[in-house]
């Protein structure tokens, strides 16, 4: 019966994933060229994509583990600079011609991958010595380390300038093997989507594993965790690489947003979006524990970021609201102090979506909806 | 259950609106010359995107005042980048799908490298007002710049030195700032081409560092007499100059337009003639006595009560620019803008100085040399030499 | 020899900087066990209280360190104000890592909030001389006066801080709090207003490093206590964090790690020794210098 179920689970999802696959494919061939398409809805939905990866490879730290890593976007640099050097090497060397080489799509491919991988193997160095300890050391050794990785990629010569044996040490890479421009973002649009769906698939695999269940116990109580023989310090560094790799994936898709890399844009201290603290604001927003929470608070996040900044309807609000959005950083801070001093578990608290167990999950909050109804009106007839 | 459902309709809302922007073009403001302007108006460089909104604006004012372009009003659509690659590109993609085709912008190099493959692509122009790194503008592009590239300005400061007479210098630069490091890198090349020896190389690992005892202490061990310190001002005012002389360096300090406003971020009280001795190659002399200049620090003064900024003179210069390269064009379609500005025998008469552009972009102008004089409780700047070519 | 004095004076400048910040750092850890992430833009707070100040103070005829109290007035509120607002609801209901996420918010929304206020803007602003300039001259390197005076002021402070942690009631009520709340409540002790105290305690020490830091590197802009508070925050963690003396010692240390990798190592890769030397020590010694390795009790 079980296993009917989790069968029937597969194919739903596989099912549904492939219709809106196809669909997203026939709206792209009919509207790609177009303006406001190509200019602002595909590379919205890219930098969705790297945001919903982060923000999710967080969560499983963060939401599932019970630590906090302030350095994550540490791994995403390292994952971004990997990619876009390794297929500039790539690109340099003559390997392919074009972005619409056969060849391409295969040095995209090992690219991502060894982005993910190099990112998994620092995480190794920081997190050995890190996790062993209790408290908050997680924190600010990601924290360090993240100021770390900036420090040294600004020091390595060949990720400067112009990269590689033609670079200098520099804090701006100019020249990326990636990088695409508005149209090459259009034609490989697909590639984003399946690279971000099959992370936060491998996310949600793991979270339901023996893996995941582990890192939950050890997050209500460690000592408990490791009195039922879990052991610990494996667990949690096993799930920290996990989660670097799919940062250095995130990163990898950054490098393919973006023309050039600064060292800047993963500082701790930058003002942007991309701070290690905004992919916390995105966690704890969507809900610690709930990957579903993730991804769609990176959307909103990502959404209002971007409305702040180029929406037409912030300069029609009143002189003194469009004030405030001329400070784009103070409304995240206040939307963080809100969320956690009014609503701490976030949107969506752990609740998981399933295409599955969408209909029973809608029934039953409707049927709560009405029992708190009732028993509120139940409350003032006796009263 | 009521928090929940105020933050589906505000996710909701977010939808709505980021369709609405999508779809619309609803800048259709029919008789405007639209000028997009994306510099970093918020986050940690703030202070250049300050200056060159000012100065931008002020030249809009101006121009709208005497009757606009061709007739017809001028508006600028302002934007904010953060400093920051991606959002640069966001900024870019929004001015773009609202029908922007001129476009000033950004103030750093690696901001504006990042929307230059855009810009060719969407055949938009690019005019950036404070992009130094070389690699910015190239033949038959849409990108140009109205400042000087990295490599003239280092390069100037390499031939000062050489003609001052010093064999042997040293050099103190931010490693993690592309302004500090590019001027580095195109100094360290000029000093190997005019023979002079490196003979200390000094760097501070960001802009957050307060102290340079260190580093002048090693200049002083290695016995150079000058120091090529790439800075911004809120560096070399309050830190770097002070310390340097602390820590017994006596010779001379050359900077570049990063040390333009120094005298308002010097410590008041202290001991000033450390300010003797040290130099700057600048965009234009904020002093200089010409109609030119002196009506655009009035009028920039009567606007906005300070002296401007290099940032805000740069500003100010590209909407001119501008203003002459549509007049040339005869419309404002960014093509035809594009070849009128690609049109080497066109002369800018701007605040930062009289100059046509080179093949790829780049203003072929002087740099003018400064130096910061002190009675010990003030500075002051003093134009010291206009260099226009290098040796 | 002198290049090695002058980097040691270097070191112990911006170490006893790291001192006096670290120190209001371990007083909140010690008793909430809480990274206060505001801690390093309370400095902020309290340079740009002193901006304003001074010339006031100046033109009353009173020396230019004397708006360090107004500082500490207002660095205190802001502290006590963000324990009211933000940490003490949040410690109700909320765990650990709720208030932890809590505290970074607050550093940016304060940070954020400074470059919002027009008197403040994004500009960073430059402080008059606050301490008269001159030193002790050492062969040709000069240990001046304002580096001997913050090194004699974060003794001092820590002395004082540690008696009164000793010695008087509400240093021991402190200590009780940071033991155990409930056995505290049980004697009588009020937790929140004992933690309150801490707050502006800590926060108005924040104000007094603002001060020393002014007179040594008189630059104050809205994001200056973000690296400023990382490495006092690592020097409290180096030296033990929530053990007063350990502060101490830990900012010292951290100063002359910086300053003599600056020297001798490598002049743009001080920072990424700064945070190995942390990541060694805590490998070989997870409590940190002075930290005794407690286990956790069932």
């Amino acid at each position: 019966m079980k296993k009917n179920k989790t069968a029937r689970g597969y194919f739903l999802n596989t099912a549904v994933i492939v219709l809106l696959f196809t669909a997203f494919q026939i709206l792209t061939a009919a509207k790609g060229s177009q303006g406001a398409f190509k200019l602002v809805l595909v590379p919205s939905i890219w930098q969705c994509c790297y945001l919903m990866v982060l923000a999710a490879s967080l969560n499983l730290v963060l939401g599932f583990m019970g630590q906090l890593s302030l350095g994550h976007c540490g791994f995403m640099a390292i994952g971004a600079y990997t990619a876009a050097l390794l297929s500039l090497a790539c690109e340099r060397a003559e390997w392919f011609d074009g972005k619409n080489d056969p060849r391409f799509l295969a040095v995209l491919i090992i690219s991502v991958l060894a982005a993910g991988l190099l990112a998994a193997l620092f995480s190794l160095l920081v997190g050995i010595p890190a996790l062993r300890l209790k408290g908050d050391y997680l924190a600010i050794i990601t924290l360090g380390f993240g100021m770390i990785i900036i420090n040294i990629i600004n020091n390595l010569p060949f990720c400067g300038q112009d990269g590689l044996a033609l670079g200098s040490a520099g804090a701006s890479l100019y020249k990326n093997g990636l990088g695409f421009g508005s149209k090459a973002k259009v034609q490989f649009l697909w590639f984003a989507l399946a690279v971000t769906i099959l992370s936060l698939t491998l996310l949600f695999m793991f979270v339901r594993s023996k893996y995941g269940r582990a890192i939950k116990a050890i997050r209500d109580d460690e000592i408990a965790a490791s009195a039922s023989g879990i052991n610990t310090s494996k667990y949690k560094v096993l799930t920290f690489a996990y989660s670097a790799f799919f940062a250095g994936i995130a990163g990898a898709l950054y490098a393919c947003t973006n023309a050039t890399l600064s060292t800047s844009s993963f500082a701790f201290t930058n003002g942007g979006i991309l701070n290690s603290t905004f992919v916390v604001v995105m966690v704890v927003l969507g809900g610690m524990g709930s990957l579903t929470g993730s991804a769609v608070a990176a959307v909103i996040m990502f959404l209002v970021n971007y409305e702040i900044k180029n929406g037409q309807w912030v300069s029609l609000l009143p002189a003194s609201l469009s004030g405030i959005f001329e400070y784009p950083m103070l409304v995240y801070a206040l939307v963080l102090i809100i969320v956690i001093l009014f609503r701490p578990k976030g949107i969506f608290g752990t609740y998981e979506f399933s295409l599955q167990n969408l209909i029973p999950d809608i029934r039953n909050a409707i049927k709560r909806h009405r029992a708190a109804k009732a028993e509120k009106e139940e409350a003032k007839a006796n009263a | 259950m009521k928090t929940s459902r105020f933050f589906s309709i505000l996710l909701v809302l977010c939808m709505v609106f980021c369709i609405a922007a999508a779809g619309g073009s609803a800048f259709a403001a029919d008789d405007q010359i639209i000028i997009g302007l994306i510099s970093p108006n918020t986050g940690a460089l703030a202070a250049y995107g300050t200056g060159i909104v000012t100065g931008a604006d002020l030249a809009v004012e101006e121009i709208n005042a005497a009757g606009g372009i061709l007739g017809r009003q001028v508006q600028l659509i302002k934007t904010d980048d953060q400093s920051d690659p991606t959002e640069c590109l966001n900024a870019f993609n929004s001015l773009v799908a609202k029908g922007v085709g001129l476009i000033i912008g950004s103030a750093t190099s690696g901001c504006t490298s990042a929307i230059t493959d855009a810009a060719n692509e969407e055949e938009v122009c690019i005019l950036s007002p404070t992009a130094t790194a070389d690699s910015i503008t190239t033949e038959d592009d849409f990108i140009f710049r109205a400042c000087y590239a990295d490599s003239f300005q280092g390069a100037i400061a390499a031939a000062y030195a050489k003609q001052a007479g010093f064999d042997k210098v040293g050099v103190v630069y931010c490693a993690a700032d592309v302004y500090s490091k590019g001027l580095f890198d195109s100094f360290s090349k000029a000093c190997a081409e005019y023979g002079i020896e490196l003979a200390a190389e000094q760097s501070s690992a960001s802009l957050d560092v307060q102290d340079y005892t260190n580093q002048f202490t090693a200049m002083v061990n290695a016995g150079v007499e000058f120091v090529y310190a790439p800075y911004y001002y809120d560096v070399i005012g309050p830190y770097v100059v002070p310390q340097a002389r602390a820590a017994g360096y006596s010779g001379i300090i050359m900077g570049a337009d990063g040390y333009d406003t120094t005298p308002d971020y010097v410590v008041a009280g202290a001991d000033l003639t450390a300010f003797n001795d040290v130099y700057w190659t600048n965009h234009y002399d904020p002093s200089d006595t010409s109609e030119k200049v002196s009506s655009f620090v009035q009028a920039y003064e009567a606007k906005y009560g300070s002296i401007p900024s290099a940032f805000g003179a740069t500003g100010y210069d590209c909407v001119y620019m501008y203003k002459q390269a549509i007049e040339a064009a005869g419309s404002e379609d960014s093509v035809a803008v594009r070849d009128a500005l690609a049109d080497r025998s066109a002369v800018y008469e701007c605040v930062t100085g009289t100059f046509s552009l080179d093949e790829s972009g780049t203003p072929l102008k002087g740099a003018a040399i400064i130096s910061f004089q002190s009675d010990g409780s003030t500075v002051t700047s003093k134009l010291v030499d206009v260099v226009t070519q290098l040796p | 020899m002198n290049t090695f004095f002058q980097t040691l004076i270097v070191g112990l400048r911006l170490g006893s900087i790291y001192a006096l910040v670290a120190l209001g750092y371990t007083m909140v850890y010690g008793i909430i066990r809480l990274i206060n992430f505001a801690h390093g833009d309370f400095i902020m707070v309290g340079g740009y209280t002193m901006i304003f100040v001074i010339p006031v103070v100046l033109r009353l005829g009173l020396p230019a360190w004397a708006a360090v109290l107004a500082a500490i007035v207002v660095c205190a509120l802001v502290g006590m104000g963000t324990e009211l607002v933000a940490y003490r609801p949040v410690r109700k209901k909320g765990t650990n890592m709720t208030a932890l996420i809590t505290a970074i918010a607050m550093s940016l929304f304060l940070e954020n909030l400074a470059q919002a206020i027009p008197a403040i803007g994004p500009n960073p602003k430059v402080a008059s001389q606050i301490f008269k300039a001159g030193g002790i001259h050492i062969g040709t390197v000069t240990m001046e006066y304002t580096t001997i005076i913050t090194l004699v002021i974060s003794a001092v402070v820590m002395i004082v801080l540690f008696t009164f942690t000793q010695k008087t009631r509400l240093g021991r009520a402190m200590r009780c709090v940071s033991e155990d709340k409930a056995a505290a409540t049980l004697m009588g002790i009020n937790v929140n207003s004992t933690i309150l105290l801490t707050f502006g305690i800590g926060s108005g020490l924040a104000a007094v490093a603002a001060l020393m830091y002014m007179a040594q590197y008189p630059k104050v802009y809205t994001t200056m206590g973000a690296l400023l508070g990382l490495k006092a925050f690592v020097s409290a963690v180096l030296g033990g964090i929530g053990i007063i003396p350990g502060a101490v010692l830990g900012g010292i240390v951290i100063g002359l790690v910086e300053s003599f990798t600056t020297a001798y190592i490598s002049s743009s890769m001080a920072d990424t020794f700064v945070f190995l030397i942390l990541i060694i020590v805590l490998i070989l010694k997870p409590a940190g210098i002075m930290g005794k390795n407690i286990g956790e009790k069932v």
